[in-house]
């Protein structure tokens, strides 16, 4: 088990004051009413220690909604590269982690997304704990502890945080605060570990998540989908706020030169109406149902791919943003597993 | 740390020739220097990229690739259409070869029947040149090609070519074959499924399928009846494959990536996948 140690609240300021030394540090900001997102800090008062689901989560600062992959001319094409600056990224729940760790696996295998590496090496992550809403449910998805994905971490024990550090980065910045911590006592592990069971039982939401390959397969031609399939827009709000989403478009944006341009990555989205289309407009997945059951098969029991994962990490983000409420994972999957056990 | 390189940029290629092969129909000459696509198999494809138009996934279609290759295109799509405006010296990118073509060892000292469909007849020609390239692996060979109007033949100097060859069987089907070619080219009247009827099918037959979504059920039914086991059917399925290697989401089928596990997959992998409309695992 890695060392813990102790920071106590009233030392974060230096704390934070260390993290922005030589890095840009961004954390949850409060943006409206209702809404948090990861932004540029500059101080420690502007971190919403409190916000659960950021609108759009940390994989937008690896793989950003529109970014110039190659540029050309009329001799040639390079790949465009631009300066990549050392980020912090405070306050990244477990759920998050767990999609980062996700997004990691599938950019690196072979040939490797180099786009998205480089931006993810150029960066210390730092995790925070937090207590569950009405939405949350990493719990049910095995996400709910941060594993890995993640330099250090911070878990929320009243006046002191108890920080952890996972990589050789996160042990180098442990020793750059030394000054502002201490070995964690068995008072403090006590603490945390009181922290996390409180935080285990404080789940509301969620379902038993056991064999959903079987269960989307016997339940394939349920009413359920035709039921979504109606009210579903397919205005693709569900996928950029999903930490696990990586579906992509390449586009060329031409100059008005005629002989310059760029190409460009582009989000995007499975549950658009032309993503499966093929030339002579032949639509593979042309009812909002096909589109609706392939995000769902893809979030819950993942693809029939070497990495074999689920990528919902039951963040909540889609059934926050559907305009519809039907990107309600929870419900969804019990409605399935009634009709399962009624049949 | 040894910087990476983007897996995206393609390599500079110059147009040679374009030939057309019936309407809308042409056939592509590159030149790519770097030698990068020599790899190639048959059943494979490429991305061609139009620098300010965007990227195409084409299937290769001949069957040996040194520094040419050549790509059978319809304009059906805006970066087909815009290759179509492109003159002879214009440089393009090419990036590949990318996924799984057919199965050219499992292949080896059987029998081998091509059946095409359309414009599915590009990527089957890749492969009836490379078994003709390696003829003595090989048993007999068929080529089977049906179309809907007989003057939509592609290849049809080739084709008569092959006609000719002791090498290889070779039968065509028009839906509508009233019309005259010339030079003169044997036809009959039907589907690819009646001159499966009329020839003589052995269960231990090796097939290699390309065409239209609505051509494999048929296909897949006809060769159920005369005792071809499933594990001896190999169909390329056609998706939108933007990036190629299992990226960007758009080839999902069923749960795989057709671009890295496809584009040619065996009809028991397909029958376990759903969303495979071809062969009614999935609903259209």
């Amino acid at each position: 088990m890695n060392q813990s140690y102790t920071l106590p609240k009233n030392k974060f300021d230096q704390f934070f004051e260390i993290l922005k030394s030589d890095a840009q540090v961004f954390a949850p900001v409060k943006v409206s009413d209702k809404s948090y997102s990861f932004k540029q800090v500059t101080s420690h008062h502007q971190i919403a220690f409190e916000a659960l689901r950021t609108i759009l989560p940390p994989k937008k600062f690896f793989y950003p909604p529109v970014e110039t992959i190659i540029t050309y001319d009329k001799d040639g094409a390079v790949e465009h590269n631009e300066a990549i600056e050392y980020k912090v990224i405070f306050g990244v729940h477990p759920c998050d982690l767990a999609g980062l760790g996700i997004m990691d696996t599938i950019f690196a295998a072979g040939p490797a997304d180099s786009h998205y590496l480089q931006r993810r090496a150029a960066c210390l992550i730092v995790g925070l704990s937090c207590m569950p809403d009405k939405h949350c449910f990493c719990q049910s998805m095995g996400t709910d502890c941060a594993e890995s994905g993640y330099d250090l971490f911070l878990t929320d024990i009243d006046d002191d945080y108890l920080l952890e550090a996972r990589t050789a980065a996160g042990q180098a910045m442990l020793e750059r605060v030394v000054k502002l911590i201490s070995k964690a006592t068995d008072s403090d592990q006590k603490r945390a570990s009181d922290f996390w069971q409180k935080r285990s039982k404080a789940f509301t939401n969620g379902f038993e998540c056991l064999n959903l390959r079987s269960l989307m397969e016997q339940e394939a031609d349920n009413k359920i989908w035709k039921e979504l399939g109606d009210r579903c827009l397919s205005c693709g709000n569900c996928t950029p706020v999903c930490p696990t989403c990586y579906c992509f478009d390449l586009v060329d944006i031409a100059s008005l030169d005629g002989e310059t341009g760029q190409r460009q990555r582009q989000w995007d989205s499975c549950q658009l109406t032309g993503f499966a289309t093929v030339g002579g407009d032949f639509n593979f997945r042309p009812t909002p149902v096909d589109r609706l059951k392939f995000w769902y098969q893809h979030k819950l029991h993942g693809f029939e791919d070497p990495y074999g994962f689920k990528t919902c990490v039951g963040c909540g983000r889609c059934t926050e943003s559907c305009p519809s409420g039907i990107d309600d994972i929870v419900n969804v999957v019990k409605g399935l597993q009634i009709e399962r056990e009624a049949n | 740390m040894q910087k990476l390189e983007t897996p995206y940029l393609s390599q500079k290629a110059t147009l040679i020739s374009c030939v057309e092969m019936a309407k809308d129909n042409f056939l592509f000459e590159f030149e790519e220097n770097k030698g990068t696509l020599s790899s190639c198999m048959p059943g494979q494809f490429v991305e061609l990229w139009l620098p300010g138009v965007g990227e195409a996934p084409i299937s290769v279609c001949s069957g040996k690739v040194d520094n040419k290759l050549q790509l059978l295109v319809r304009k059906v799509g805006r970066v087909t259409s815009a290759l179509f405006d492109l003159k002879p010296g214009a440089w393009v990118g090419l990036r590949g070869p990318y996924g799984h073509g057919f199965p050219v060892d499992i292949y080896k000292g059987k029998d081998v029947c091509m059946i095409a469909g359309g414009l599915g007849v590009a990527p089957l020609r890749s492969l009836w040149q490379y078994l003709l390239e390696h003829r003595d692996d090989y048993g007999k060979l068929i080529l089977i090609y049906g179309m809907r109007h007989c003057e939509e033949i592609l290849f049809h100097d080739e084709i008569n070519a092959l006609m000719e060859l002791p090498d290889i069987e070779v039968y065509l089907a028009a839906e509508d074959a009233n019309v005259c070619l010339l030079p003169h080219i044997p036809m009959e009247a039907g589907r690819v499924t009646d001159l499966l009827d009329h020839l003589d099918i052995s269960p231990d037959m090796q097939f290699a399928v390309c065409g239209p979504p609505v051509m494999y059920r048929f296909v897949v039914d006809n060769l159920a009846h005369k005792n071809v086991k499933d594990k001896n059917i190999w169909l390329s399925l056609e998706r939108h494959m933007k990036c190629g290697f299992g990226k960007c989401g758009h080839c999902y089928i069923g749960g795989h990536f057709t671009c890295k596990e496809g584009p040619v997959f065996d009809l028991p992998a397909l029958k376990t996948m759903s969303e495979v409309i071809e062969v009614g695992t999935g609903k259209q």
